[in-house]
C-alpha cells in the first residue's frame, strides 16, 4: 500500500460558506480538539480574512492559523467529492491551546477514506471465506451465519465458549452496545478487551490503594512543583499534555530504561533521568520511600489525616465475601497495611536498601537519593509533589509497582489536592460504557480460598475452550505476549481444521462452521476497518466492515474525563457500518431484546443511564437535553471541542464539568436534580474514604524475574518495548499515510553503540531478534496451591515457545546498554513474540516490557545510504 | 555539480507515475540530486518536487560559505520566505557543491512557525528544536521530521549551481504561513 511522499507547495483553502463540524482527535488519550472544514470540490476560498472560513488573513503569523498539505484530503459528502481540512482548534481554551497538536492529530485528514490514498483498501462489505479467500456477501448473510453459529454454541457448550476480543476505546455507543450483548444478553466470562488477556484491573496497586488511574486534570501537571513520571514519555505519547501543559511547569523526574525528546528537555530544565533496568521500578519506588521514611521526609499531617488505620481496613470497611480482587487485596494483611505497618514492613525489607536497589535497578545510588530529596522538599519547604505513571510501570512487575508507586506518593502527601496528584497519564482515549459488569463469578480462574480472578482469555483459547469468537477492532493476536505461539494456536484451531467453508450457499456455510466447532475447531468474527493481518487475512471466517472517526456521530472522554462529540463529516466507505449496529443487528437476529436501536445518539441515550454515578458519568446532560428537547448529542455538539469534564453534575441550573477526582478542595453542596455525589469526589475510592498503603514485597517477582533475565553469555538482550512520537497504536493508519511512512517506512530496534560494535551492527542495518526461550503458561484453571511463578513451574504450567521479529537497527547511546528498544506493535515486526505469556499473577496483566532476544545482522535496508526515507538522526539533540 | 548535472528527469520514470503526475495539475517534477556514489550503488538517487515557475535567483557563491549560515529570502522578499545556506559536514540530500553538501532550509518550524534562527546545527545535521514545542529536522533527508509534531517537512530551498555562483530553483514543500507559495504575499 505504500505510496512515495511528494511534498506538495499550496493547499486548498476553505471558502467562507464551507461547513464547520467540531470533533476531537482520534489518537491518543490526551483528545486534542479539532475543526473540520469541508466544501465541494471545485470551489475554493481565498487569501482576506473574509474570504475563507478560518476568517484568518493569509500568509499567517507564528502561532497562527495554517493548513499545511498533510490536513488536507478529499472525501465522499452525501454522495459527492469534498475538499476536507482538519485542523487544531486555534481557539480552543482547553486541552491544545493556541492550535497546539501533534503530528499524529496534525496528519488527520490523511486518515479519511480516499480511494486515490493508501486507504483504498478499507473494508468495503461483510465478507465469508471461502475456499480460502474472502468473498462479499450482504449483511444479512453474515449475521444469519454468526447468529446460527452462535446459538449452536451456546446451546452445546455453554456461554463460555462464544468470546469476544475487542477494543476498549472506540466510543461509549459501541463499547456500550458490544458489553449490552457480552455481559447482559449472552453474559460470557470469555471476554477480554485489546491490551490484556482478561478483564482485570490494568493497575491494580494503584486502584487497590484507593486512587482513580484518571482522576486528575491536565492543569495539575502544569500546578505541580516536580513530578515524578514513571513508564512513559509524554513528549512522545501524550504530546499536548507535555507540551501545552508540563513544558515551562514542573521540574521532572523522568524514569525510563532509553533517554528520550522528553528526557533531553527535562535534563536541559533542571530535572533528573533516572535509566532504570527494565521490571525493577517496585525495588525503586522502595528504595526511595524507604530514604523519606528514614529521614523522617515523609508529609505528616496528610498521611494523619487521609492514610486509613488497620481498624478502617479491617472493620467493617474491606469486609464482606472476599471475593473480588479489591477485598481479599486490601484485607487480612498481606498487602493492605497501616502507615506504622507499613513503615515497619519497608525499613525491614531487605531488597530496598538503597544499596541493593541502585545494583538491581541500574540506578546510580545518588541519582535515588536526589528524587527522594526533590519529591520531599529533604525536610525543607515541601514542594507540590505529581506522579505521572503508564505501561513502562505497570506492564512488567504490575501490582507491586503500581502499589509501590501509590504508597511512595502517599508519602509525599500527593492524591487529593490541586498540582499534588497521582494519575495515569494514559495511553489510548476513555470510551468504555460498561453495559453490565463482567460476570466474574462465572470465571473458571480460581486463586487459593475465597479468590476469583477474570479469566485469561488467550489461554482460554489456546485449550481448545473458545469455539466462537468475535474479534473487534485489535489485532488480538498481534496484541498479546508470545504472539507467535498465539498464532499457532489460532492456526490449528482455524485453517487447519479440516472443515473449511467451500461453498457460499449460506446453509453450507452454517453447517461447515457447525462441524468445525463440533470437532473441537473455532470460528473467527473479525469486525474492523483494514485487513488487519493476520486475524483478519488468515483466521477470520467472516470480516464485518466498520465505520470509524468522522463516519458516524460518537462521544468519548478524554485523560481529564472531557467529554465531546467526534461528529459525523463523511460518508463510511461502502457498507460499513457502526459497530452498535452490527451488534445490534447480530443481537436481533439471536432474539434478544433491547437492540432496536437507528441512530448514534439512541446508544448515546441509553447509556447515559449506566454511566450514572461513574466516573465518566454523563447522565445530566442526557437529562438536560431532554428538559431542553433536544438530543442528548446535539446539546453536546453544542459544547464543540470544549466538551465537559466528567462526572458531571448540575448546580444551580447549570451543569457544571469535574476537574479533578479525590478533590479535597472540592466544596459540594447537596445533589441537585440527578447529580451523584460519589465519596471518591471528594475522599479516595475505599470504603473509608482514606488512602491505603500497600505492601509490595520483592519476593512476588524475585523468581519470574530472575527466570527472564537476559544471559549476556548467551548473546540475550532484554528486549523492552515503546512508541515513537511520529506513529499512533499499530500504525493502522500510519503506514497508509505516505508522510508518515516516509519517516518510518520499517520498524526500528535500538541498539547501544557497544552493543552493535562487536555484533557489526551499524545504523540502517537490517537485524533479526529471536529467542527460543519465550515462556507460555499453560494448564489449569484453579490453582490449589500458591500463585507464584515457583508454584507454576512446579505445577507443570510453564512451557517454552519461540518468536522472531525483523527491524531496521539505529544504534544510539540513548538506549542502555543490554537493551534493544523497539515499536511495542507495528504490523511488520511482532515485537510481542518476544514477551513471554506469564501474565501478573495477582491482576493477570501482561509484562510486555521484559521480552528477550538475541539479536543478528541479517543485510542492509535502503535506507542506509539513501536519503528519501528514515533518518537515524539522534532524536534527543536538545540545542 | 553544475547545471547540466541537474536536469529535470522524466516525471513518470522512477516512482512518481504517469497518473500521479497527472493528478498534481500538470506541475512540473524535478529531481533533487543525490550524491554519486549512491547512484554507484545503484540505490534510489531522486526525490521529487513539485515545481511551477518559481524564479531562479542567486543566492551566493560556493567559494563563500563557511561554517555561519548564509540568510537569505526566497521565494519572496517576505518574513515567511526567510532562509538559511548551509554547507553541512556530510553529503545531503540535494546538496549542491563538491562534496555535495550544501543545502538551504527555510527559517520556521513546520509545526506552529516557531523561529529556527540559530539552531541550524551543521556539524550534525539538524535544525532544532524548535524553541516553541521541540520539534527537529534532519537537514541530510530533504528536511525530514526527525522528531517532533510538524505535519510537514522543514522546506528544502532547491539549489542549483553554475560555476561558484549558487541558484535556488524552486520549494520543496509549503513554507509556514503560506497557502501557496507561488502566489506572492507581498502583491
Amino acid at each position: 500500500m505504500s505510496e512515495k511522499y511528494i511534498p506538495q507547495d499550496n493547499v486548498p483553502l476553505p471558502p467562507a460558506n464551507a461547513k464547520v463540524h467540531t470533533t476531537a482527535c482520534d489518537y491518543c488519550i490526551v483528545g486534542c480538539g479539532y475543526k473540520v472544514y469541508t466544501w465541494p470540490v471545485g470551489e475554493s476560498g481565498g487569501p482576506s480574512e473574509n474570504q475563507n472560513a478560518l476568517g484568518s488573513a493569509f500568509p499567517g503569523n507564528m502561532l497562527g492559523t495554517w493548513i499545511s498539505p498533510n490536513q488536507h484530503n478529499v472525501v465522499s459528502v452525501d454522495g459527492q467529492p469534498h475538499h476536507v481540512v482538519v485542523l487544531p482548534d486555534f481557539q480552543s481554551q482547553v486541552v491544545n491551546k493556541v492550535g497546539n497538536h501533534s503530528i499524529r492529530g496534525g496528519t488527520l485528514a490523511l486518515k479519511c477514506y480516499n480511494p486515490d490514498t493508501p486507504t483504498r483498501d478499507r473494508l468495503l462489505h461483510p465478507q465469508i471465506r471461502v475456499n480460502g479467500r474472502l468473498e462479499q456477501v450482504d449483511w444479512d448473510t453474515a449475521l444469519e451465519v454468526m447468529a446460527a453459529v452462535s446459538k449452536h454454541v451456546l446451546e452445546k457448550y455453554g456461554e463460555a465458549a462464544w468470546a469476544m476480543k475487542t477494543y476498549s476505546y472506540e466510543f461509549f455507543e459501541n463499547t456500550y452496545a458490544i458489553t449490552k450483548l457480552a455481559f447482559s444478553s449472552i453474559v460470557t466470562p470469555a471476554f477480554a478487551v485489546h491490551d490484556k488477556p482478561s478483564m482485570g484491573s490494568d493497575t491494580g496497586g494503584v486502584s487497590d490503594a484507593g486512587v482513580i488511574t484518571f482522576s486528575a486534570s491536565y492543569q495539575d501537571w502544569a500546578d505541580a512543583d516536580v513530578l515524578f513520571i514513571s513508564g512513559t514519555d509524554p513528549f512522545e505519547t501524550k504530546t499536548i499534555v507535555f507540551t501545552s501543559w508540563i513544558m515551562g511547569g514542573p521540574k521532572l523526574i523522568m524514569v525510563l530504561p532509553r533517554r528520550t525528546a522528553g528526557v533531553a528537555y527535562a535534563e536541559k530544565n533542571g530535572g533528573l533521568f533516572l535509566q532504570v533496568i527494565p521490571g525493577t521500578d517496585n525495588l525503586l519506588h522502595l528504595a526511595i520511600s524507604r530514604i523519606i521514611l528514614e529521614n523522617g521526609w515523609e508529609d505528616r499531617e496528610f498521611i494523619d489525616k487521609w492514610v486509613a488505620s488497620n481498624w478502617e481496613i479491617e472493620m467493617g470497611m474491606g469486609r464482606g465475601t472476599r471475593n473480588t480482587p479489591w477485598q481479599w487485596r486490601t484485607t487480612w494483611g498481606q498487602f493492605g497495611t497501616d502507615f506504622e505497618g507499613y513503615k515497619e514492613w519497608l525499613l525491614s525489607h531487605e531488597p530496598a536498601t538503597l544499596e541493593n536497589a541502585a545494583r538491581v535497578t541500574g540506578v546510580p545510588a545518588e541519582k535515588i537519593m536526589q528524587a527522594a530529596e526533590m519529591i520531599t522538599g529533604a525536610g525543607g519547604e515541601r514542594p507540590k509533589a505529581s506522579f505521572g505513571f503508564e505501561k513502562g510501570n505497570y506492564w512488567s512487575n504490575n501490582y507491586s509497582n503500581t502499589a509501590s508507586y501509590a504508597a511512595m506518593g502517599f508519602l509525599c502527601g500527593a492524591g487529593n489536592r490541586p498540582g499534588r496528584v497521582i494519575s495515569r497519564l494514559g495511553g489510548h482515549q476513555r470510551g468504555w460504557m460498561g453495559a453490565a459488569s463482567y460476570p466474574r463469578d462465572k470465571s473458571p480462574e480460581k486463586l487459593p480460598g475465597r479468590r476469583k480472578v477474570e479469566m485469561d482469555l488467550d489461554r482460554w483459547v489456546a485449550n481448545g475452550n473458545a469455539r466462537f469468537v468475535w474479534a473487534i477492532g485489535t489485532t488480538w493476536t498481534a496484541a498479546m505476549a508470545a504472539s507467535q505461539e498465539l498464532e499457532r494456536s489460532f492456526r490449528a484451531l482455524t485453517v487447519e481444521n479440516p472443515h473449511q467453508i467451500r461453498s457460499i450457499d449460506k446453509d453450507s456455510v452454517i453447517q461447515t462452521l457447525i462441524d468445525r466447532v463440533d470437532s473441537g475447531g473455532m470460528v473467527v468474527v473479525n469486525s474492523d476497518i483494514y485487513p488487519v493481518e493476520p486475524i483478519n487475512t488468515e483466521f477470520a471466517d467472516i470480516v464485518l466492515p466498520a465505520a470509524a472517526w468522522g463516519e458516524h456521530d460518537a462521544t468519548r472522554c478524554n485523560g481529564e474525563r472531557r467529554l465531546r462529540l467526534y461528529s459525523k463529516f463523511y460518508d463510511a466507505p461502502g457498507e460499513a457500518r457502526p459497530d452498535w449496529w452490527a451488534i445490534s443487528r447480530f443481537a436481533q437476529k439471536m432474539g434478544f431484546e433491547g437492540y432496536d436501536w437507528e441512530e448514534d445518539n439512541d446508544v448515546f441515550e441509553e447509556a447515559a443511564r449506566f454511566s450514572r454515578g461513574g466516573v465518566l458519568d454523563y447522565f445530566v446532560l442526557v437529562w438536560h437535553a431532554k428538559q431542553l428537547g433536544m438530543k442528548g448529542h446535539e446539546l453536546l455538539r453544542t459544547l464543540g471541542t470544549q466538551g465537559i469534564q466528567t462526572p458531571i453534575r448540575w448546580v444551580d441550573g447549570e451543569m457544571v464539568g469535574t476537574q479533578r477526582l479525590h478533590d479535597s478542595t472540592l466544596e459540594l453542596g447537596s445533589p441537585e436534580g440527578p447529580t451523584v455525589h460519589s465519596k471518591w469526589l471528594t475522599h479516595f475510592k475505599s470504603h473509608s474514604g482514606k488512602a491505603l498503603m500497600l505492601k509490595s514485597p520483592w519476593e512476588l517477582f524475585s523468581d519470574f524475574y530472575e527466570r527472564v533475565t537476559p544471559d549476556p553469555a548467551k548473546g540475550e538482550f532484554w528486549v523492552t518495548t515503546g512508541r515513537i512520537n511520529e506513529i499512533w497504536q499499530s500504525a493502522f493508519d500510519d503506514i497508509r499515510k505516505p508522510y508518515i511512512l516516509n519517516r518510518w517506512p520499517e520498524t526500528w530496534v535500538e541498539i547501544h553503540p557497544q552493543d552493535a560494535a562487536p555484533l557489526g551492527i551499524e545504523s540502517g542495518d537490517m537485524v533479526r531478534m529471536w529467542s527460543d526461550d519465550i515462556l507460555v503458561q499453560t494448564g489449569g484453571r484453579v490453582r490449589v496451591k500458591g500463585y507464584s511463578f515457583t508454584d507454576l513451574v512446579a505445577a507443570g504450567s510453564i512451557q517454552t515457545g519461540r518468536g522472531e521479529a525483523i527491524a531496521v537497527a539505529i544504534v544510539s547511546d540513548d538506549v542502555r546498554p543490554g537493551l534493544l528498544f523497539t515499536n511495542f506493535l507495528h504490523p511488520s515486526s511482532p515485537a510481542n513474540s518476544l514477551v513471554h505469556r506469564v501474565p501478573d499473577p495477582v491482576s493477570n496483566v501482561h509484562r510486555y516490557k521484559l521480552g528477550k532476544a538475541q539479536i543478528e545482522k541479517i543485510g542492509e535496508s535502503p535506507f542506509k545510504t539513501a536519503f528519501e526515507e528514515m533518518t537515524f538522526k539522534p532524536r534527543t539533540v536538545s540545542g | 555539480m553544475n547545471q547540466e548535472d541537474s536536469k529535470p528527469c522524466d516525471p513518470t520514470a522512477g516512482i512518481v507515475s504517469r497518473r500521479e503526475f497527472f493528478k498534481l495539475g500538470g506541475a512540473a517534477i524535478v529531481a533533487l540530486s543525490l550524491p554519486a556514489f549512491l547512484r554507484k550503488a545503484g540505490l534510489s538517487d531522486t526525490v521529487y518536487a513539485q515545481q511551477v515557475e518559481y524564479p531562479r535567483q542567486l543566492i551566493g557563491r560556493l567559494s563563500q560559505i563557511g561554517t555561519e549560515p548564509i540568510a537569505f529570502n526566497y521565494p519572496w522578499e517576505h518574513p515567511n520566505a526567510a532562509n538559511f545556506l548551509l554547507m553541512l559536514e556530510e553529503p545531503a540530500g540535494g546538496g549542491v557543491g563538491p562534496d555535495q553538501s550544501v543545502v538551504a532550509f527555510n527559517a520556521f518550524c513546520t509545526h506552529q512557525g516557531g523561529p529556527l534562527t540559530g539552531q541550524f546545527h551543521t556539524g550534525i545535521g539538524v535544525a532544532g528544536p524548535c524553541p516553541l514545542h521541540w520539534t527537529t529536522f534532519d537537514l541530510t533527508r530533504f528536511g525530514m521530521v526527525i522528531s517532533g509534531h510538524a505535519t510537514q517537512g522543514l522546506p528544502q530551498i532547491i539549489l542549483e549551481t553554475q560555476g561558484d555562483e549558487i541558484y535556488a530553483t524552486g520549494v520543496r514543500g509549503l513554507v509556514f504561513g503560506y497557502f501557496d507559495n507561488r502566489v506572492d504575499p507581498t502583491a
